[in-house]
């Protein structure tokens, strides 16, 4: 009787605070900056239905974001980005694969704010490359925050800027993730 | 006095293009996205029928959908809501995973607490495009700048 009891009080502990495997967003919003100092305007724009997957257990983390849903202030510079700079109708998605290399040092069932590190491949324009990145995952209440900022140098990924608006529009590009996750029932 | 009658026309006409060229320069420079209320749909469809031709042909339903203004019909799954109070209403068959996910203009939140869960609704958006069910999620087709259609 006693074996059974402790059996049952294992499991049902075990449950209780081990965490869901998988946490996942489809709104996630990454924010894409190239202004340079010299320009008159910021040059920048925000993607609100980006998805996003962590994997707890292997510290698998995956993006997916079409280019047409960055939402610039001003129709013209949208118009600009899609057509002539990431040329969308050409290469719709960007993608980036990649883990937390210091997954164990997160401890997704106990509610704090853990640094991360995450290494990939960032695939953008029909290119791909491999990003290393800072980041913060914030867990709370069975939810988890994950937020980064990381340079991307828009020539690694064929991104041609015309010198006519060379000092407007910057060489290498802010890119800020700011995902909040709920666990993939 | 012909000649500087001529030279002083060519010289107005000349200014008043300048000025004109200047005006609409300046105005499409400036120009905002506009709402696409007022704007009519390029297509009109149901939530399978897009999600469909996504899955069978992503390239040919790219050229044919993206970018253009799509009124969907269908029932509401579900209506996501971020941290700035972005709403995304989610248009679909609750059978299938996969559905046609509307972001909701900003303009327009206020008309989203008219939706009913499993009631059809109809939404208007620019088609962004479409993720492929490859991480379990389910396949989705993006409507960006979606408003509600009183049809």
């Amino acid at each position: 009787m006693k074996k059974i009891v402790f059996l049952i009080s294992i499991t049902l502990f075990t449950g209780a605070v081990s965490a869901q495997d998988k946490y996942f967003t489809k709104t996630g919003k990454i924010h894409f900056d190239a202004t340079t100092p010299k320009s008159p305007e910021s040059i920048d724009g925000v993607n609100k239905s980006s998805i996003c997957v962590v994997d707890t257990k292997t510290g698998n983390i995956q993006f997916s974001l079409l280019m047409k849903g960055f939402e610039f202030e001003r129709a013209l510079m949208q118009e600009h980005f899609n057509e002539n700079y990431v040329e969308s109708n050409k290469y719709p998605k960007t993608e980036f694969k990649g883990t937390i290399t210091n997954n164990t040092a997160v401890n997704y069932s106990k509610d704090g704010v853990y640094p991360v590190k995450v290494k990939g491949k960032l695939s953008m324009h029909g290119e791909t490359k491999d990003i290393e990145a800072d980041g913060k995952l914030t867990v709370k209440g069975g939810k988890i925050s994950a937020n980064a900022d990381f340079p991307v140098t828009l020539a690694d990924f064929k991104v041609t800027i015309p010198s006519l608006v060379a000092d407007k529009v910057a060489k290498i590009a802010k890119i800020t993730v700011d995902c909040q996750l709920e666990p993939l029932k | 006095m012909k000649k500087k009658k001529l030279i002083r026309n060519v010289l107005l006409v000349a200014v008043v293009l300048g000025i004109g060229a200047a005006i609409y320069g300046y105005k499409e420079f400036n120009r905002k996205s506009e709402s696409i209320t007022s704007k009519a749909a390029d297509f009109k469809v149901k939530p399978l029928d897009i999600i469909t031709a996504f899955t069978d042909d992503e390239k040919a339903a790219t050229l044919k959908y993206g970018g253009k203004i799509i009124q969907v019909a269908g029932l509401v799954k579900k209506v996501d809501k971020d941290e700035q109070g972005n709403f995304t209403v989610v248009i679909g068959d609750n059978s299938s995973l996969s559905s046609v996910r509307c972001s909701i203009d900003s303009l327009f939140s206020k008309d989203v607490t008219a939706l009913q869960l499993n009631a059809p609704a109809f939404l208007k958006g620019v088609c962004t495009g479409f993720n492929a069910d490859e991480m379990g999620l389910g396949s989705d087709v993006i409507l960006n700048r979606c408003v509600i259609v009183k049809d």
